[in-house]
């Protein structure tokens, strides 16, 4: 599969380099635009390179297709957590796992924004929250209630014995909302544009 | 599409994937802290549309004649997951049974999503 995607970024960046010197030729002066138009006519003209295009093209769309579904479907193929029962397989969603956590913001009134990353690898559940504080928030104490919060919910929602790493990245402090609502209030008396103006 | 089959006396009684689809969805969202049945791009277009959720519920028939049942969830926030999808297996084993009597293999879920309640 790997040599499939680095052949298809190989083709691609050919194909692109190739559309960018045609440009910078005809930019150039180099080639006319009526050589441009005498290769076309010669090409329908002539019987066997009309089938040689059309087979050409239908190769190239036929590529692109399946190189797109390769990439879509890497995306497309969710990390998840998977644990077995009597009845069957339960999947859950790393995304899930994302979305629980988004609501704790809820539950810490410090916290402007919360944005959850959530990786499962062989070591457990690593965490990353990218955080951003209000002004008032003592970090030390916030980011480690943080921390017990998000393991405590986890583990209770999931119910797993897994290691839970929670990793804490505080982006931003931004100014609290009285501040900001001050900042936005409109002055009392707005001016009247040109209020004064013509008066003597 | 794969069909369920039955034979009698009097002839074969098919039930198809998705009456099973239909039977797993409602027993699925019949338990408390499922929110509704997940689903992908696709189905969500043909839910747009007017089709019914239980298209995202993936039942496969083997050649034992044996069901499997691939349910996405999306539960709600505050739930026990495990708990959940446990109790939706058991009762989604139980509905088909009851109304089908087809020979079920696998119920596996598929946590997409938590929601507020």
């Amino acid at each position: 599969m790997r040599i499939f995607k680095i052949l298809g970024i190989l083709f691609y960046s050919g194909i692109i380099i190739l559309v960018g010197l045609i440009l910078i030729i005809i930019a150039l002066n180099i080639l006319q635009p009526q050589d441009i138009n005498n290769l076309l006519v010669f090409m329908q003209d002539n019987p066997n390179s009309r089938i040689i295009m059309g087979l050409t093209g239908l190769l190239l769309t036929l590529i692109s297709f399946s190189f797109a579904q390769l990439i879509l479907g890497k995306f497309q193929r969710e990390k998840t957590i998977a644990f077995t029962t009597a009845s069957g397989e339960v999947t859950i969603a790393l995304s899930a796992i994302e979305d629980l956590i988004k609501r704790l913001a809820v539950v810490v009134p410090e916290i402007k924004e919360l944005r959850p990353d959530v990786i499962a690898n062989k070591k457990g559940i690593i965490v990353d929250l990218r955080v951003v504080l209000k002004s008032e928030a003592n970090i030390p104490e916030l980011t480690a209630r943080l921390q017990e919060i998000t393991r405590m919910r986890i583990q209770e929602v999931l119910g797993l014995e897994e290691q839970i790493i929670i990793r804490i990245h505080v982006a931003k402090i931004s100014a609290s909302e009285e501040k900001d609502k001050r900042k936005k209030e409109p002055p009392e008396h707005p001016g009247i544009p040109f209020g004064g103006y013509g008066r003597i | 599409m794969q069909k369920e089959e039955s034979r009698t006396d009097l002839g074969t009684i098919s039930i198809h994937k998705n009456v099973i689809a239909s039977v797993a969805s409602l027993a699925a969202c019949e338990i408390d802290g499922v929110k509704r049945i997940g689903g992908d791009f696709k189905t969500g277009l043909l839910e747009f549309v007017g089709k019914k959720a239980y298209f995202a519920i993936k039942v496969q028939i083997d050649k034992n004649e044996e069901v499997n049942v691939d349910i996405p969830l999306v539960i709600k926030y505050g739930y026990n997951i495990p708990e959940v999808a446990n109790k939706v297996q058991e009762n989604v084993r139980r509905a088909l049974e009851k109304m089908t009597d087809v020979l079920i293999k696998d119920i596996n879920i598929s946590v997409q999503g938590i929601e507020k309640a």
